[in-house]
């Protein structure tokens, strides 16, 4: 850490209200709050993109990210799983590059000479998108097993954050645990939505090859993991803005089986199951509980139905939750003071008996000013205490 | 049921194929394209917009029903463009803002503002401020949709409205935006004049801009 005035004085509110509130490691709060118990505080997870972690470092006199997230009191440290060992993701002549499914994603620049310019890796090439038959799917040469990654490492690299933190096995968002996530990156999103209108056979077809590979590949990273993982996250984006993007009944069609078998098995290993999805899913919660859920992430503020307060009210008995921090309207366009009621009211409505992880709705965005960044963590500490 | 309404039971219900045929025969009938579009067409997108305010239909069922439109239209097509046949109700340039590539959205809004019976220009994704202007203006449009799906791409909406200011033309064109980080807020803080939360209410929304 940087030891400036100019930083020690950014840095005095956070350390001071944590000196006052924390009464316990990262990981027994944590531990505590999935298990619906009251902790010191409520636990703080972090998502942002990198030119965001970036400007916080440059702010608060961080040299890297672990003193960043270890300063702002963050609880939750993320662990990628095991490391890729398979043949070489392959580069392209037209600057895209291959991932574990064979989907190529380019680099898109966005706010080109703005202060908010950052860019995002998309698709650019879906392998099966033009395929019509479920005997072409089949034939695709590149569907991935497990054998392409390498356990060993697992266990160190979560147990580097123990007893300290809170280890959430979660990959990265390419190989998280998923089912129509990645049919969308390999059949494009249009067609995944018209198959899943017209072409139920390959529905089925795909979404069995991306289940059958995590039904062995997460075991394995169970297994190598031990003791050292403390939760386990799957995810994917089952809600749009104001509902679901699918029915009900086409989720317990196509979805249902894998989702309870994806919570069975962490739960065999003794882990609990966090399942991040955007938008509003409220239709669908008494079934992610009926079939193993035990924490919703992370809650979109500003999609229809997924109000914190009414969510905790209805599902918080059998779920707990991470998120309610809206980065759609408050973070990137409110002031400091409509960042820090905002923590106030989730802290109000969602802390009781445990069971809930404060929590941004995605990434915060490279739009949010410094300014409502500060504010977010400052109010995290200030209305997080029990 | 009349010939007609069976066309708007398979655009309703994605059948592409079947409205496709049936369209052909209309116009082997004798049916005018603008009846096919008036009573057939645009009337099964009213249907499935509905189910889909009401949660009885979602993405996929909405997506293949505009697609189906999409396939009628295409029969019509060469009979529109004579002019005499069919009028539209106007031309909007559509496209997804620069530095954001996402178009499953604005692609079904495109769809479903053709089959409800404007002239469409899909710019397509990724659509710097430069063209957007140019496209508005080679094509006397009258509304100009905008997409976004990040907070930080929908800030190149506000950028195209000034532009559209210092160019002259603001008074002269419609601006609408949509796209998920999008609300009323954002619509009046940017100085738009219409936002939808999703595509059958895009489309009464650009009915509305030009009534």
């Amino acid at each position: 850490m940087k030891d400036d005035p100019i930083y020690k004085d950014r840095r005095y509110r956070i350390n001071e209200l944590r000196e006052k509130n924390e009464k316990m490691t990262s990981r027994e709060r944590t531990l505590k709050a999935i298990n619906f118990e009251e902790p010191d505080r409520i636990p703080i997870d972090n998502w942002m993109v990198p030119e965001i972690k970036k400007r916080c470092m440059a702010y608060w006199g961080c040299e890297n990210e672990e003193e960043l997230l270890a300063f702002l009191g963050v609880d939750v440290r993320d662990n990628y799983g095991p490391s890729y060992v398979g043949q070489e993701f392959k580069k392209f002549d037209d600057g895209t590059v291959a991932d574990l499914w064979g989907v190529r994603r380019k680099i898109v620049t966005y706010g080109k000479g703005t202060p908010h310019e950052g860019t995002f890796k998309e698709v650019a090439w879906s392998p099966l998108e033009h395929m019509t038959s479920v005997e072409e799917i089949n034939a695709y040469k590149a569907w991935p097993t497990p054998d392409w990654w390498d356990y060993s490492k697992v266990k160190a690299e979560c147990a580097y954050w123990h007893p300290e933190y809170f280890v959430l096995n979660k990959g990265d968002r390419l190989d998280r645990t998923a089912q129509l996530k990645p049919m969308m990156y390999l059949r494009g999103i249009q067609q995944t939505f018209i198959d899943l209108a017209v072409n139920p056979d390959i529905v089925e077809c795909i979404r069995d090859h991306v289940v059958n590979y995590f039904l062995e590949y997460n075991p394995k990273v169970f297994g190598a993991g031990g003791d050292e993982i403390d939760m386990f996250m799957m995810g994917d984006d089952m809600g749009g803005q104001r509902g679901p993007l699918i029915s009900v009944d086409m989720w317990r069609k196509y979805f249902r089986d894998a989702f309870k078998k994806y919570c069975d098995i962490a739960h065999r290993y003794g882990l609990k199951v966090m399942y991040h999805t955007c938008g509003d899913v409220y239709q669908l919660i008494p079934d992610f509980i009926e079939n193993g859920l035990d924490c919703l992430q992370s809650l979109q503020p500003q999609a229809t139905n997924m109000d914190i307060k009414r969510l905790k009210q209805e599902f918080g008995k059998d779920l707990s939750f991470q998120g309610g921090m809206d980065i759609q309207q408050v973070l990137p366009l409110g002031t400091p003071e409509d960042v820090k009621k905002m923590v106030q009211y989730a802290a109000e409505n969602a802390k009781r008996g445990g069971g809930y992880i404060f929590g941004t709705s995605h990434n915060i965005q490279a739009d949010t000013a410094m300014e409502n960044v500060v504010a977010l963590f400052e109010a995290y500490h200030e209305y997080g205490v029990y | 049921m009349s010939t007609l309404e069976k066309l708007s039971e398979y655009v309703e219900h994605g059948k592409g194929k079947e409205a496709r045929a049936l369209t052909q025969k209309l116009l082997g009938d004798n049916i005018s394209a603008n009846k096919i579009v008036q009573e057939g067409i645009i009337k099964g997108l009213d249907a499935i917009g509905e189910k889909f305010a009401a949660f009885e239909a979602f993405v996929p069922e909405l997506m293949v029903a505009a697609m189906a439109a999409t396939e009628a239209l295409e029969v019509l097509r060469p009979k529109m463009t004579h002019g005499t046949l069919h009028k539209t109700l106007g031309t909007v340039v559509i496209g997804t803002v620069e530095g954001d590539v996402h178009d499953v959205g604005k692609n079904i809004v495109a769809m479903m503002l053709e089959g409800g019976g404007f002239n469409v220009v899909d710019l397509g994704v990724d659509v710097p401020l430069a063209k957007f202007l140019k496209e508005v203006k080679y094509h006397e449009a009258q509304i100009l949709a905008l997409s976004a799906l990040y907070t930080p791409t929908r800030l190149a909406m506000r950028d195209i409205i000034e532009a559209l200011k210092k160019e002259g033309l603001r008074d002269k064109i419609s601006v609408m935006i949509g796209g998920a980080p999008i609300d009323q807020d954002f619509c009046n803080l940017i100085g738009a004049d219409g936002y939808a939360p999703d595509a059958p209410q895009a489309v009464k929304l650009a009915r509305s801009l030009l009534a």
